[in-house]
């Protein structure tokens, strides 16, 4: 028993040593995302944005030492997470780790807040990511402020009776604190709150349920894409005929392009495909020569990511200091603004990003910004 | 590297009690139970609650974990009384499933889906054990223990009850076997051992959530057992070894592009577990020639 | 006006299921096999209507594709994984291994093949349209318990009135016997899995029109059958269909007056109650201990 375990040991460490051999000076940045599994889709979409950003880094020379990616499958489990950011800290090394979904983070937090390796949620968006671990950085807005953005707009389109659809998790039960707490003082109501298991594939009755309170609008709270779309789906089947909003995992391809989203309002960061800002020009227009489709804001979370990766390293580098988790996040603290595609995105003292919010509806499969 | 591996060694010697639990009511009693996560989740959330709101011990948790999955363990054992077979199969998967929901559903006990997040470092009566190498040393120690027991009981007299009953229930109640006292011991038995496990799990993980005691994570469970060989002592270790360390080895392998890592880390393993039962059935630390 | 309407969504799902789960229970009546990878079945059934869809094919042609893939599988299943493994006289836990394994191949092949997200076919049918005030109900509610009955009455009619049907449900009483009368049992096993493999067709067809299908949506379609299967009696086809009716009709109706998340419990709690208090099933004889 011991002997296997030995053996098994001893040639891990052999693979690593030459690994670590061949590619000395490069900088190790490590994705944890789920590759296998119901949220594999996430995942995919993740790290293809993580390499247009390698793509383009490498394109620009920005930085002397090349960067070297690992990648590592989350399963989207704590424990997944767990034993991913272990290995990526310990084994592989890597200063900065790119990682998203709530229970993965949460169970990845200490474990990279130990060994002082820098994290970059681009996906998760539960409020109680704001303060896990200095080391923890989000660099996508939490979902509390995407209700506080689609609280207005609700009102002005007189849409007072929101039903909400929504997975019991911390996200969420944010938005629905939010809902409940936010719609009353603009003479709205919460008429019915139906939370649902992440696994839960029929919503015939919950269509009936949603049908019997008379909502104007229906709100879904799901972190999980194909739950999104299977909800809107059957919901309009059953005959529910009014508005659809949900936050920004509305934006996944899948989603947008299903014929039932038409009309569906989300929200999410403001990323403006038709800009002609430079930076989010080379995104998209990379993105689609490279994938062939249409990009989304989750990917641009990504990319941004990594660049921003780049941009610390880059500062570092030009400084002499070396590149490791520590100085990579006291440049970030440092520097707090940057210029990332997309627009200009401010850290707080939390290391959580702050960007505008805009609202987009689906258009015959494709997805245009109304505010 | 080293902190790598010692946290996988923590995880398969946590994994290893667990699967020796269940080995005690597969191998030793005949109970095919697909709800062992359920008990290893009961104990993880008893002991994490433990941890969190008293004093962070692991002796103290893990008897608080391991003493209320024995407990709720009456709810395997009733079934298991009454019914055999696919039967028991299907009331397990029932309790598992109810489990799930009521793990996601008890907020002020379980956190629900968001969990219990900041469980603190593990102390041993007072000293501090929550570098690796210690708590290592605290979860071999564990391992040890129930290996050493479970060894133990099943050569004396109830062992040997236990056996004639999975062997032939009928028979053994002919023999004047307390066929429902053995089988609720039984059960009690692998259950707080995986309610122990679970506690362990907790603090390794600091963070525990319903994401980890799912169907799922049972039938993996019962995969470490059967392919190991289920009934022997070290089978379950062996089918731990080899299903935990099959996807970290896995990773090592470099020229799989990254997005289908994952995938194909479960395609193998899926497809070893298919071909170990079809080419070893009896599981891989049996004699060739099994008895079963 | 909801109890209806969500009897009517029950009925829907509960149809479906019962068909499923008495493919499972046919299977498991006539082989002993306890077939996990039943799941599989109906995922690949699903996946191969989709693609002929996609693909251009007429729908008619579609659903022979996805017939001949799911009879194709179950026989696959038969013959390389489960009769291998009883040759050495494995416990029944084993087959259930080695089948939850097989499943686990199917899942990332079809990810890795087709990918991660689920896929749907779009069609007018199932647009619910008002029938009665405040009841809405879609065409695809008449074809699924038009298709359910004509093919659960087909497959009873078959093990009834035709020699290998009669025989196919001696096999699990006494297949010492069969043998005597020189039937091959290998044949007769081969025949229960492609029955029971083709009765996930049209739950698969459906429920990739309604809801759409993801690689991973076997293990509740087999949570489904098995509880099915229990609830019913094992290896009473009858009641399995009986079952899973009951279950797609609990799961919907509960939520009247339940919070939505406990509605899949509850149908595990129905299982766990009968396995409790009636362990024979809804018409099964005493349960051999």
């Amino acid at each position: 028993m011991m002997k296997r375990r030995t053996f098994l040991a001893s040639g891990a460490a052999t693979l690593a040593a030459w690994r670590a051999f061949a590619q000395t000076q490069s900088h190790i940045v490590g994705t944890l995302f789920p590759m296998s599994g119901s949220n594999a889709e996430f995942g995919t979409l993740y790290t293809n944005a993580v390499q247009l950003a390698l793509d383009h880094i490498t394109a620009d020379r920005m930085l002397k030492s090349p960067i070297e990616l690992r990648s590592q499958d989350s399963q989207a489990t704590p424990q997944g997470g767990a034993v991913g950011m272990t290995r990526l800290a310990t084994v592989d090394k890597a200063s900065y780790v790119l990682l998203g979904f709530t229970g993965v983070s949460k169970a990845a937090a200490p474990i990279g807040g130990r060994n002082k390796v820098v994290m970059i949620n681009g996906g998760g968006v539960g409020p109680d990511l704001a303060t896990l671990s200095p080391y923890f950085v989000n660099i996508i807005p939490l979902a509390n402020k995407e209700v506080t953005a689609i609280l207005p707009w609700l009102a002005k389109e007189g849409l007072k009776r929101v039903a909400l659809i929504y997975v019991d998790d911390p996200l969420g039960q944010s938005i629905n604190q939010e809902f409940a707490a936010g719609l009353p003082k603009q003479g709205g109501t919460l008429v019915g709150a139906f939370s649902v298991p992440p696994t839960q594939q029929q919503f015939g009755a919950i269509a009936a349920r949603v049908r019997d309170v008379k909502p104007d609008a229906v709100y879904f709270a799901t972190p999980i894409g194909t739950q999104l779309s299977q909800m809107a789906k059957q919901l309009r089947d059953n005959g529910i005929t009014q508005q659809f909003v949900t936050y920004s995992v509305g934006n996944l391809p899948s989603i947008v392009a299903q014929p039932e989203s038409e009309g569906m309002i989300f929200t999410g960061q403001a990323a403006d495909w038709t800009s002609n800002e430079p930076k989010i020009k080379r995104f998209v227009e990379g993105w689609r020569t490279k994938y062939k489709a249409e990009p989304v804001t989750y990917a641009l979370n990504y990319y941004n990511g990594l660049m921003l990766f780049a941009m610390l390293a880059q500062g570092l580098e030009r400084a002499g200091t070396p590149v490791t988790g520590e100085t990579l996040l006291a440049e970030l603290m440092r520097v707090r603004t940057f210029q990332l595609a997309g627009g200009e995105v401010t850290f707080d003292e939390h290391a959580s990003a702050s960007s505008a919010i805009q609202i987009s509806r689906v258009h015959g499969g494709r997805s245009e910004k109304i505010g | 590297m080293t902190a790598y591996l010692l946290n996988l060694a923590t995880l398969a010697t946590i994994f290893g009690i667990l699967a020796a639990s269940l080995n005690v009511l597969i191998g030793y009693a005949g109970i095919f139970s697909v709800a062992h996560a359920v008990f290893f989740g009961v104990g993880a959330y008893a002991g994490a609650q433990v941890a969190l709101n008293l004093v962070p011990d692991v002796l103290l948790a893990s008897l608080a974990g391991g003493l209320l999955s024995g407990l709720l363990s009456l709810c395997l054992a009733l079934p298991a009384l009454r019914v055999r077979g696919e039967y028991f199969v299907a009331a397990s998967l029932g309790l598992q499933m109810l489990a799930v929901t009521v793990f996601s559903e008890a907020h002020s006990l379980t956190g629900g889906h968001g969990g219990l997040v900041g469980i603190p470092p593990a102390s041993l009566l007072g000293i501090d054990v929550s570098s690796p190498w210690r708590f290592l040393a605290v979860c071999v120690g564990a391992l040890t223990l129930s290996l050493v027991s479970i060894a133990i009981l099943m050569r004396g007299g109830f062992g040997r009850g236990l056996m004639a009953i999975r062997d032939s229930e009928s028979a053994a109640e002919a023999l004047g076997k307390n066929v429902p006292a053995l089988k609720t011991i039984a059960v009690a038995i692998g259950c707080s051992l995986a309610g122990v496990a679970g506690t362990l799990f907790a603090f390794q993980l600091a963070f525990i959530n319903v994401e980890s005691f799912t169907l799922e994570q049972s039938v993996l469970l019962m995969a470490m057992v059967i392919i190991g060989g289920a009934g022997t002592l070290l089978g379950p270790l062996v089918g731990t070894l080899l299903l935990l360390l099959l996807p970290a080895v896995l990773s090592f392998i470099p020229f799989i592009p990254a997005t289908e890592i994952g995938t194909v880390q479960q395609l193998v393993y899926g497809l070893a577990m298919t071909l170990l039962m079809i080419f070893r059935p009896a599981g891989l630390a049996a004699p060739s020639t099994g008895r079963r | 006006m909801l109890i209806l309407q969500l009897l009517a969504s029950g009925i829907q799902t509960g149809v479906l299921y019962g068909l499923t789960a008495a493919g499972f229970a046919l299977i498991f009546g006539a082989t002993r096999v306890f077939h996990v990878a039943h799941g599989a079945t109906f995922v690949l059934a699903g996946y191969a209507f989709v693609l002929g869809a996609q693909a251009g094919l007429p729908w008619p042609v579609s659903c022979l594709l996805a017939l001949v893939v799911a009879i194709g599988f179950g026989l696959f299943m038969d013959a390389f994984v489960y009769r291998p493994i009883q040759r050495h006289e494995g416990a029944f836990f084993t087959v259930f291994v080695a089948a939850f394994g097989a499943s686990l191949v199917v899942q990332n092949l079809i990810q890795f093949c087709v990918g991660r997200g689920s896929v749907s076919v779009s069609t007018p049918l199932t647009r619910a349209s008002e029938i009665l005030p405040g009841l809405y109900v879609a065409p695809v509610f008449w074809i699924a318990i038009g298709v359910a009955v004509a093919l659960f009455a087909l497959v009873t009619m078959f093990l009834d009135r035709t020699d290998a049907g009669v025989a196919l449900r001696g096999l699990s009483e006494n297949p010492e016997l069969l043998r005597a009368f020189g039937l091959s049992s290998r044949r007769l096993s081969a025949l229960a899995f492609g029955i029971g493999s083709a009765m996930t067709v049209p739950g698969a067809i459906l429920t990739a029109a309604t809801s759409g299908i993801e690689p991973a949506a076997g293990a509740h379609v087999v949570l489904i059958s098995l509880a099915a299967a229990v609830v019913g009696g094992i290896g009473s086809l009858r009641g399995a269909a009986l079952a899973g009716l009951l279950l797609g009709i609990t799961e919907n109706l509960i939520i009247a007056v339940l919070d939505t998340q406990w509605s899949e419990a509850a149908g595990f709690l129905v299982l766990f109650a009968f396995i409790l208090f009636r362990p024979s099933g809804l018409f099964g004889q005493a349960v051999r201990r």
